[in-house]
């Protein structure tokens, strides 16, 4: 399997109060098209950053991180917003929902960065939120729903522009059991059947085992990989 | 470059409270500006609109020192002057004292009409008058010794019309009946420069001279002040003049161009136009502060949104232009409602201000500059937070707890 997401020697440290921290010390990772990938490690591993700098929201101090054939370290700046919108789609652990927005216009929000027509980008947030179950609360203020539904609106957001990555960062963090295997069961739906390359910080080893892949980090070095059941 | 406008407009929705305060307080400061703007431009108009050619002459103790009537002999003798009037306030009342305010001189009528004939219009002569209605007006003057011209806003106010007999009560010359003085309106007129006014009333000086004279006062009447038409070119020379005629006495004289003695009247005021326009430019900077505030704090409190935006994909600049876009909207709104309150208002305010200011006048131009400091606040108060906005990394910016 060719790379579709590449990391070469990727350095990057943190000063904070006059002291140096190494989050990635010259990491190199390979993932596959259509991977759902999990990275799992203590505090301070690396693993966000993983995921900031694979998704344009940070750059390397040093290395290159190659998504589809792009060099993201070689973008301009001023480009990589228009990357990310094109590219990657964000699910956090907090939902990050826009909270004077409903539900609909939070997904409509980044199809306003599409060329699309209005007309395509309702059919298209309404299309995203049917996957994600939530059609009939598309009226639904953020504070007007569950933490569970709040996140299927994050998920249906970070679909909704069709990108070819998904970032989650703990997406299960703050949800109970039940609601959290719902949330999964719908990141394994857009990774089998709409091919979405998924990578996902968790700290709960029973979500990671639903990953086809666990990558275990500390100190920003990888220490292990595991295969899970992609199911 | 792709704005989230849909954002910017619930984010004003959603903070109605503070933004409601923020246009209030934009359109309260341009009710403000407006309104001194416009008085400190209604004083300088008197200043800027009299005439280089007329002086007017008072005593050399105060304005409310009389001087004598045989002065005008002596003056009307000085090189240079062409022509001129006594000019002596009644400060007499219609009915009431508190029925509005409004002037009244006694002068030389055919010599006051002939020296201000490029600084008002007649609007109506005497009745039957046709034709030259300047010339009308100054024969009924000197036919009638009551009579009187009036200007229009006056001639409003009360309800008069010319051929009326209208009485006044005067305090500083009571009438030696004891009642009031009769005045019969040969004539209405208007202002043709900021130099006078619509409200005055001019009657004969003979009239008060010769009735209050006949009553029971103490001393003879004089006149406050004399206006005087010169020479073009010779005021200087003439105030000169006129001075040095009375440098021995009996009284001494201060002799002004029209201009500086009009200037010196606002001066009296304490000077107002700077006391004005401190007040207004304190009040304009507080509402600057409160509205820099209000979009320091709406920046403030969208430090994680911004990550978010920034993680979906919009750039720096267009998340940094919609609190641009939302700080000049509330400013703008605040100015344009400030415009829509003087507008309705300034009927209102002229009326209310016509005793003291009766050319007050907000002009268009000042509703303009109005609308454009409002614009300015908006713009100027929007910048800080909207470059820290755009400076955010979005790592930085999603970690906020805020």
């Amino acid at each position: 399997m060719s790379a579709f997401i590449e990391l070469r020697q990727v350095r990057k440290q943190y000063s904070r109060a006059g002291e140096t921290l190494v989050v990635l010390d010259g990491l190199d990772l390979a993932i596959p098209q259509a991977d759902f990938l999990a990275l799992m490690g203590p505090s301070g591993s690396g693993k966000t950053t993983i995921l900031n700098v694979v998704g344009a929201l940070d750059q390397p101090d040093a290395g290159s991180v190659h998504v589809d054939g792009t060099d993201l370290t070689q973008l301009p700046s001023k480009r990589l917003p228009t990357w990310r919108a094109e590219n990657v789609g964000f699910i956090f652990q907090s939902f990050n929902l826009m909270p004077v927005l409903t539900a609909y216009e939070n997904v409509l929000l980044p199809l306003s960065l599409t060329p699309l027509s209005g007309k395509e980008r309702r059919k298209q947030a309404e299309f995203a939120l049917e996957v994600v179950g939530l059609q009939d609360r598309m009226d639904h203020r953020p504070n007007q729903l569950s933490g569970g539904q709040e996140q299927r609106v994050a998920i249906a957001r970070a679909i909704a522009t069709d990108p070819a990555v998904i970032i989650a960062d703990e997406p299960t963090g703050d949800l109970d059991r039940e609601t959290a295997t719902q949330v999964m069961d719908l990141l394994v739906r857009l990774n089998e059947e709409m091919g979405k390359t998924i990578l996902m910080v968790t700290h709960d080893p029973v979500v990671a085992e639903r990953c086809r892949r666990t990558l275990h980090l500390d100190k920003g070095v990888l220490v292990e990989a595991t295969e899970g059941s992609g199911a | 470059m792709s704005v989230p406008f849909l954002q910017v407009r619930r984010q004003l929705r959603a903070h109605w409270f503070r933004n409601l305060l923020t246009v209030g307080a934009v359109s309260l400061a341009v009710l403000l500006f407006a309104f001194l703007v416009s008085l400190i431009r209604t004083l300088d108009a008197q200043v800027e609109d009299s005439s280089g050619e007329r002086v007017v002459v008072q005593s050399a103790v105060s304005l409310f020192v009389d001087l004598p009537l045989d002065y005008q002999t002596k003056i009307e003798s000085v090189p240079g002057v062409m022509e001129l009037t006594k000019w002596q306030w009644f400060g007499a009342y219609h009915k009431d004292p508190n029925s509005g305010f409004f002037p009244q001189f006694a002068v030389d009528p055919d010599r006051m009409l002939r020296m201000y004939e490029a600084d008002i219009e007649i609007e109506e002569g005497p009745p039957g008058a046709s034709g030259d209605l300047r010339a009308a007006v100054a024969r009924a003057m000197a036919e009638e010794k009551r009579a009187a011209l009036v200007g229009v806003k006056t001639m409003e106010k009360f309800g008069w019309k010319v051929g009326d007999t209208v009485q006044l009560i005067c305090t500083i010359f009571p009438h030696p009946s004891g009642g009031a003085w009769d005045f019969n309106i040969v004539g209405s007129y208007s202002k043709k420069k900021d130099n006078v006014d619509d409200q005055t009333m001019f009657f004969r000086f003979d009239y008060l001279e010769d009735t209050f004279s006949g009553g029971d006062a103490a001393e003879a009447v004089g006149t406050g002040t004399y206006f005087v038409q010169t020479a073009p070119g010779a005021s200087a020379a003439v105030i000169d003049g006129i001075d040095a005629l009375f440098a021995n006495g009996p009284q001494r004289t201060r002799t002004f161009t029209e201009a500086a003695f009009q200037q010196g009247f606002v001066s009296m005021l304490g000077n107002l136009p700077l006391f004005l326009g401190t007040i207004g430019g304190a009040v304009l900077f507080a509402v600057f502060f409160s509205v820099v505030n209000a979009m320091l704090i709406a920046g403030r409190q969208r430090i994680r949104e911004t990550g978010i935006l920034k993680a979906l994909g919009f750039s720096d600049g267009s998340i940094g232009l919609s609190l641009l876009l939302e700080s000049l909207l509330l400013t703008s709104v605040g100015g344009l409602l400030g415009v829509a309150v003087v507008l309705g208002a300034s009927q209102a305010l002229k009326q209310g201000l016509a005793g003291f200011f009766p050319n007050f006048e907000v002009g268009p131009g000042t509703l303009l500059q109005g609308f454009a400091i409002a614009v300015l606040m908006g713009l100027v108060a929007g910048i800080a937070p909207m470059l820290h906005l755009m400076r955010l990394r979005p790592t930085a910016a999603l970690r906020n707890e805020g």
